[in-house]
């Protein structure tokens, strides 16, 4: 299937139609204007000015310029503390240790607070599973905090309305309600707080009705009941993947969704990265899924069956194993086309690297997951490359409790129902319109939800919960490990912390008021440390400096709590029997979660609304993937022939039925789909949350259904899909926004083009940029490594030649600049970059850059100063997948300087291309001359920043624009301008951090280091991908820098970057890379010959 | 007589130059900079030329130099001792200067003495610096020659008149000897409507203006010489200059942080709690302090739960304090006091408060920011007292001598380009992290440049104060 002459390509259009995608890709604007509705190019060639309207708008210029000249400066005032805080000096930033949990995702923090507010999340370097790294809902959660949407108190709500009542007055009515109750169900997503467990144990201690139910809005239960039945305890097992030499997934999206996805992320990259070109010694990761997800994304290679087939494949797998070791096989259904063949080869490699070996499945089977027990027991993982002491309670909910709980009420025996925190079970389970119709049989329900969900709205009572940044507690991710929650800001609005609600409910005797400093959770979470930690630990003997020194750090570890567990051996034809059979369907549809938004609990937030999916690379909306086929000409065609006008911006609009409900979705073409697969992401569709992300999307909720052992199976066999019945005009999709690089081919000739030898005076057409054939993307195999290291030396010996040929005095600046003091730089390894989109989020925190919305995404006006590329290469059927963070590569030549007529962007000594916003006039000719395409023009005031906002509370086609109220700016970072429309802006290296590294320095009279200086990204890469610091120091940047498969984007151009990538290496046997000119010729002789 | 008188000054100055020297070589300038700023800046100017709260120093020495040497000593130990004993020169002190006593300085030895004597000294003969220049507390004024300039414009539009007058004179007499009896003899005025003129005229008006509006127009936005009313009548000149307290004692945040943050009412409390009464406007201005933090001076205390309490019942306690001060101060309470109370009590509310919105006593003063800076300039305090060792006083101005704090400096942004050009990065040298400069380090070792400015490391480039 490897033909044609693209060796690496962003999508579909740019294989089809590279001239049309060149064309597209050459402006950095969208041929669309922006205001081309009120401003039609005939209204402005025919506009008639007669001499006395231009009169007369000099003369009101005039006497408006004299009106504001002659206008008062307002007063400021300066108001400073009564009583000053000792901790807070006003402009210096404190941090303080903290946990971000939201269910079972956890990751343990550093809050930046300036004068008081939480303004940006860090990742906290003790934390033995994080390490420092963060991911993008983490990063995200600081804006959750100033949510517009919140509940601002406790609340009654009536036929819809929500209306305010007292905590006192709340606090009646429940004990009211349960003094009288006989039935108490309490539900929630996995809840890691061993302190609110002890909250919850007392209260159903008080009443006996009361029982807890756990689940988790995208389901684990098949994996922990196969933990129950194989360790004894429905627990996560401690999975190493930096301990295995080959990994196996199946459909487990561990790097992006599953479990606990930082750790795995960090572990995994400790064994992808390059360290030696001559021993690469990677791990081997196959990823056996229908879709491509993230991680199957990064994997060595991918088996792609249908997502029915999953379970035939893992016992398929299973009995090539045990054929080999001697233990019983399985009746399985046979698989169907190359995934057979592929899985044997798999097993003989995963044979070969016993007790080295790592099988994970994100299938909610029970059948699946205990032969996937039975895969890791014949290998020999337990004790190797899964932990049985460090056992992991990131998942802990269980899709059976659910069902009791809705059999329970559909027969009306629940008289009170607490919904705690994000648990929606009214929209994010498959059978929530039943969920809804039951609830009205209790009595009374009550959820503690922050922010309105459709869950809330049909409860009589909220009593909203602190945001985690306003409240006290703790986490147990792992066993052994306890993570401790503070809060960074008083509680803005009249909320209550839901384990405080439980204690005063429980009427506990170990509720203590406390004070206004010392909210009664607070003593709890205390008393409980104090009484279950202290006697835990050696280090200290008074409680209260273990419990100073435990704040301090956010993170205290202590022997596990658990003996090992047990690994009994599993009933493998039992477990056979309750798999699901493979669907001869002819249509599959596969559900995943994504890496932004989950289930739907993150879908209010929209910064990572705004971030793309890292594979579809899809802003705002669940577009349903659909496979593409390639007849091995020159068509491409999609399923059903659609989306012919994506490149334009245009998706199409099918209708879909699954079990007797219809949808009306848009489409996106999709690589790596199995044949007859189509997929949608979860979470999206809300229909009760506030403005953002409101109906963005479709709910795929309804479609799901249950497999046989009564667990949410991800995926549906019987699906209908019409022909296109309309046009979705604000598809937002970024992956033709910004291309850069890419090649094209001769229009009249076919030919591979490269506007070196062909001009724009012979083609008689512009290649604007002329940027063909150009060195973007390096990757390679293990194989042929020592080739790509050649290769890339011989192009970057070529390319010096043409960067020693420039007009400019490179050496003369060097000499006198560069050379001294601090020269930025930053190394980017694309090996360990996993395209999370940590870092994306993270510099939007840092940055202010602003949230655009869905249409203005959809006309390429993203506003995202570090993009993450995409780009397939390899095989067309299953390709591989670079990512490519893409930012200012501060060029020391930058083009974008010299056309620049107001010298609103110029270079620094220390080699940064700096942008100044006041001086930018708007021109945009630095954009269009920007080889990167990483600089980003405010068409629109979406930060609201103009100076009379009232001038235009629209952006056009939106709602009023994200953060034009003072609750939302209070995420902003102080030391970062605010953009107004009309001005260009860019990475500018965190130069805030810059400066205020050096400045560190300086005041301690000390040199420099690499760790002063630490960009946003940096921080937040859970795998260590990027790299930052000052070129002229011999430290970490200056080893990095030295590998061998280092290169620079586009260096040939001559504009010397500081940016330096680290070449995407593939451990496969296949020859990737660099027989790129061969493969071309044939391609063309082959092309030539059909 | 004139020749004796001639050759006893003579004596003398020979005994005053020759002493000089010896004084010169005696004491440390370097010591005496120190006991300088600490005892004797905040009367005396430290250029040593102008006169201040105290006289110039320049030319002390030699004022005294008829004296002997420990009549100086004494008088600048006790200044009043010396005057009470009826010493000529000190009473001739006395008679300019008086009320104005210098502060008595008993601890200060004859070795002190001669340091700052020594400084004196040096500071006198030294080059004056331009304003801005680094640790510059007091800029001297530049000469201003505009004048001149307008000088010249009259004597050249005089020359230019008589000429061109000449010239039409000229024209007329050849016009007639040529004959041509038409010939008019040329009007005065004539010359105002000729061509030449009329152009010269709409050039120069047209120059002026736009140079005019351009200038205004930059201006706009800025505040030089701001100086808002506050709500508390703070002196600066009473606790800067006269208590000499340091700005960096209630400004903390300049030495860690971009704000210098103006001080909480806590730090004001720090010597309040003491000085209760002020020393001009009595009970008036501080107990707003006292309103604003919730402090009773009249117990000496804390109130407790002040938040909570009603404006009526904080007027209550204030006005108490109020009416017992004046009672110590008058002796008595009378109808005057009770206006006098009323008048005080209404302007600490107006203080404190502020309309509908505010209408709580309690809570922070609201002070009014004298020196603003757009949002899209970053400055940072730290950076420029801790690390460039600058003085306060450099951008803000002798504010030890304001009563009401004004804009010094103009804070336009080539105001600030202009120091980092010509300002001297006076840590280079020593500290380490300015050792990555190496070819700057070498340049100044080879002797090849005198000094590094903010300029040379970077200091003007965009994104250092624009981010």
């Amino acid at each position: 299937m490897k033909k044609k002459n693209q060796d690496f390509w962003v999508g579909v259009d740019q294989l089809q139609d590279t001239q049309k995608f060149e064309e597209i890709s050459a402006n950095e604007f969208p041929s669309e204007l922006p205001l081309a509705n009120s401003l039609s190019k005939e209204d402005l060639l025919g506009a008639q000015a007669s001499r006395r309207d231009f009169l007369k708008y000099l003369g009101f210029g005039l006497g408006a310029a004299t009106l504001a000249a002659s206008c008062d400066i307002p007063v400021k005032r300066a108001i400073p503390y009564v009583v000053k805080p000792d901790e807070i000096v006003p402009g210096i930033a404190n941090y303080y240790a903290s946990t971000f949990v939201r269910g079972g995702d956890y990751c343990s923090v550093l809050v930046k607070t300036r004068e008081g507010r939480p303004i940006k999340i860090e990742g906290n370097n003790l934390c033995p599973l994080t390490q420092g790294g963060t991911s993008a809902r983490a990063q995200a959660s600081v804006l959750d905090l100033y949510n517009v949407n919140r509940y601002q108190g406790p609340g009654k709500m009536a036929e819809g309305q929500f209306a305010p009542i007292s905590w006192a007055d709340l606090d009646r009515q429940v004990k009211g309600a349960l003094s009288s109750a006989a039935v108490i169900r309490v539900l929630t997503h996995t809840n890691l707080s061993p302190t609110f467990q002890a909250v919850l144990d007392e209260f159903t201690a008080r009443y006996p009705g009361a029982k807890v139910l756990t689940y988790d809005p995208v389901s684990s239960s098949a994996l922990l009941q196969a933990s129950e039945a194989v360790h004894g305890q429905a627990v996560v097992p401690d999975f190493r993947f930096d301990q295995a030499d080959v990994i196996v997934s199946f459909g487990a999206d561990f790097l992006g969704t599953w479990i606990s996805p930082v750790e795995y992320a960090r572990q995994y990259a400790s064994r992808r990265r390059v360290k030696d070109v001559e021993h690469p010694d990677m791990s081997y990761h196959v990823q056996v899924e229908a879709h491509m997800s993230m991680t199957g994304s990064n994997a060595d290679k991918r088996i792609q069956v249908r997502p029915s087939a999953q379970g035939a494949a893992i016992a398929a797998l299973y009995n090539a194993l045990a054929g080999k070791n001697g233990a019983p096989t399985v009746s399985a259904p046979a698989l169907k086309g190359e995934a057979a063949g592929e899985i044997q080869k798999l097993a003989d490699r995963l044979q070969k690297s016993k007790g080295k070996a790592l099988v994970v499945s994100g299938s909610n089977n029970l059948g699946d997951q205990l032969l996937v027990c039975a895969i890791n027991q014949l290998l020999d993982s337990y004790g190797n490359t899964i932990g049985l002491d460090q056992i992991s309670y990131q998942r802990q909910g269980l899709d059976r409790e659910v069902h009791q709980l809705l059999d329970e009420m559909n027969k009306g025996a629940v008289d009170v129902l607490f919904v705690l925190g994000d648990a929606n079970p009214a929209w994010e389970l498959p059978y929530a319109a039943e969920f809804r119709e039951a609830m009205k049989k209790v009595k009374f329900k009550l959820s503690t939800a922050g922010v309105p969900n459709e869950t809330s709205s049909l409860c009589d009572y909220i009593a909203p919960d602190h945001h985690y940044l306003e409240s006290w507690g703790d986490a147990r991710p792992k066993a052994g490990v306890y993570s401790l929650q503070q809060p960074t800001i008083a509680p803005l609005f009249d909320t209550r912390q839901v384990g405080e609600s439980f204690l005063r409910w429980a009427e506990s005797p170990n509720f203590d008021p406390g004070t206004e400093e010392e909210p009664p959770y607070f003593r709890y979470v205390k008393k409980w440390w104090k009484e279950n930690m202290f006697t835990r630990q050696n280090s200290y003997s008074d409680f209260q400096k273990f419990w100073d020194h435990s704040l301090h750090d956010g993170i205290v570890t202590v022997p596990s709590e658990l003996a090992g567990l047990s690994a009994n051996a599993v009933d493998v034809s039992a477990a056979a029997a309750l798999q699901e059979k493979p669907s001869s369907a002819e249509l599959e549809m596969v559900f995943f979660e994504t890496v932004n938004i989950g289930g739907g609990q993150y879908a209010t937030n929209p910064w990572l609304q705004e971030m793309p999916d890292p594979v579809a690379r899809t802003t705002w909306n669940n577009y349903m993937a659909i496979p593409i086929f390639w007849d091995g000409g020159i068509e491409w065609k999609a399923f059903k022939g659609l989306n012919q006008q994506e490149i334009y911006g245009k998706a199409d609009k099918v209708e879909v039925e699954i079990g007797g409900r219809k949808q009306t979705v848009s489409c996106i073409r999709q690589f790596g789909l199995a044949e007859g697969t189509l997929a949608m992401a979860l979470g999206y569709g809300r229909e009760q949350m506030g403005v953002c992300g409101y109906q963005e999307g479709v709910n795929v909720n309804p479609w799901i259904g249950l497999d046989k052992n009564g667990n949410v199976r991800y995926y549906a066999t019987e699906v209908a899909v019409s022909d296109k019945v309309g046009e979705d005009d604000a598809f937002a999709c970024v992956q033709y926004h910004h291309t850069m690089g890419v090649k094209g081919t001769d229009p009249q000739t076919g030919e591979e083009l490269n506007v070196d030898e062909k001009t724009v005076m012979t083609l008689k057409e512009g290649y604007q940029g002329g940027l063909t054939n150009r060195s973007v993307l390096y990757y390679g195999s293990t194989k042929n490594l020592e080739e790509l290291v050649e290769h890339i030396a011989e192009k970057r010996a070529e390319a010096q030649e043409w960067v020693e040929q420039s007009l400019y005095p490179y050496d003369k600046y060097n000499e006198k600049f560069y050379s001294q003091g601090h020269h930025w730089g930053m190394h980017i390894d694309m090996n360990a970059c996993i395209g999370c989109g940590a870092c994306q989020v993270a510099c939007v925190a840092e940055n202010n850059v602003p949230v655009v919305g869905r249409k203005e995404v959809s006309r390429h006006h993203e506003m995202t100063w570090l993009r993450i590329d995409r780009y397939f290469f390899g095989d067309y059927k299953n390709p591989h997948v670079a990512y490519q963070p893409m930012m200012c590569q501060h060029c020391d030549n930058a083009p974008c300087e010299n056309v620049c007529p107001v010298a609103a962007t110029n270079h620094s000594s220390e080699g940064l291309n700096q942008m100044t916003y006041n001086r930018c006039i708007g021109t945009r000719y630095c954009a269009n001359n920007c080889p990167y395409k990483v600089r980003r023009f405010n068409w629109l005031d979406y930060s609201t920043a103009d100076i009379f906002p009232a001038n235009e509370p629209y952006v056009e086609h939106e709602d009023i624009p994200f953060g034009a109220d003072n609750l939302t700016r209070m995420v902003l970072n102080p030391d970062v301008t605010v953009r107004s429309r009309g001005v260009i802006e860019k990475c500018s290296f965190c130069v805030q951090r810059l400066q205020e590294g050096k400045l560190t320095a300086k005041k301690e009279q000390r040199s420099l280091s690499d760790a002063d200086v630490r960009t946003a990204c940096q921080t937040a890469c859970p795998t260590g991908a990027i790299t930052f610091g000052d070129m002229n120091l011999k430290e970490d940047l200056a080893a990095k820098l030295d590998s061998p498969l280092n290169y620079y984007v586009l260096e040939e151009v001559g504009v010397r970057p500081s940016v330096a990538y680290s070449a995407k290496v593939v451990n496969t046997d296949e020859e990737l890379t660099p027989a790129k000119k061969h493969e071309s010729k044939e391609a063309h002789e082959e092309h030539g010959e059909g | 007589m004139s020749s004796h008188w001639l050759s006893r000054s003579f004596i003398l100055l020979a005994m005053v130059l020759s002493t000089a020297s010896l004084w010169g070589q005696g004491g440390d300038p370097a010591a005496g900079k120190t006991i300088f700023k600490n005892y004797c800046g905040a009367c005396h100017n430290k250029d040593m030329k102008t006169d201040m709260t105290g006289p110039a120093l320049g030319q002390a020495e030699e004022h005294w130099a008829e004296y002997p040497r420990e009549d100086l000593y004494v008088w600048i130990r006790n200044s009043q001792a010396l005057i009470s004993a009826g010493h000529p020169r000190a009473v001739e002190l006395w008679e300019k200067w008086k009320p104005v006593q210098m502060s008595p300085f008993p601890n200060l030895t004859d070795e002190d003495i001669e340091n700052v004597l020594a400084y004196i000294h040096q500071e006198y003969t030294k080059e004056p610096v331009t304003a801005g220049g680094p640790g510059d507390g007091v800029p001297v004024e530049k000469a201003d020659y505009g004048w001149l300039y307008w000088v010249i414009f009259v004597v050249l539009a005089v020359v230019a008149m008589v000429l061109s007058r000449l010239i039409a004179q000229f024209r007329y007499l050849n016009e007639l000897k040529a004959g041509n009896v038409d010939a008019q003899k040329p009007a005065f005025g004539q010359m105002f409507r000729s061509k030449a003129f009329l152009t010269f005229l709409t050039f120069f008006v047209l120059a002026w203006l736009s140079f005019t509006v351009v200038n205004r127009a930059i201006n706009l936005g800025r505040q030089q010489g701001y100086q808002p009313e506050q709500p508390i009548k703070f002196s600066h000149k009473t606790h800067a200059g006269l208590h000499k307290i340091d700005c960096k004692f209630c400004h903390d945040g300049a030495r860690r942080s971009k704000h210098s943050v103006i001080p909480s009412a806590n730090t004001c409390m720090n010597c309040h709690r003491a000085i209760k009464v002020g020393s001009t406007y009595g009970t008036a201005e501080l107990t707003k302090i006292f309103a604003s933090i919730g402090y009773d001076p009249t117990t000496d205390s804390y109130i407790e739960n002040y938040d909570q309490l009603s404006n009526e019942e904080i007027e209550k306690i204030y006005t108490k304090w109020m009416r017992d001060q004046y009672m110590v101060a008058h002796g008595d309470f009378d109808a005057l006091g009770e206006t006098a109370v009323k008048r005080q009590w209404e302007d600490v509310v107006a203080a404190l408060t502020h309309g509908e919105e505010d209408a709580k006593i309690q809570g922070p003063i609201e002070w009014v920011r004298v020196h603003n800076l757009p949002d899209h300039v970053y400055y940072n305090h730290s950076q420029h007292v801790e690390v460039g060792g600058l003085e306060c006083q450099t951008c803000h101005g002798p504010v030890e001598e304001m009563d009401v704090l004004r804009q010094y400096a103009p804070l336009s942004m080539g105001w600030c380009v202009n120091c980092h050009r010509q300002t001297e990065v006076k840590a280079f040298k020593d500290n380490p992290y300015y050792q990555s400069y190496h070819r700057l380090h070498e340049e100044l070792k080879a002797g090849k440049r005198s000094k590094v400015t903010v300029e040379d490391i970077g200091g003007t480039e965009c994104q250092k104060c624009h981010y």
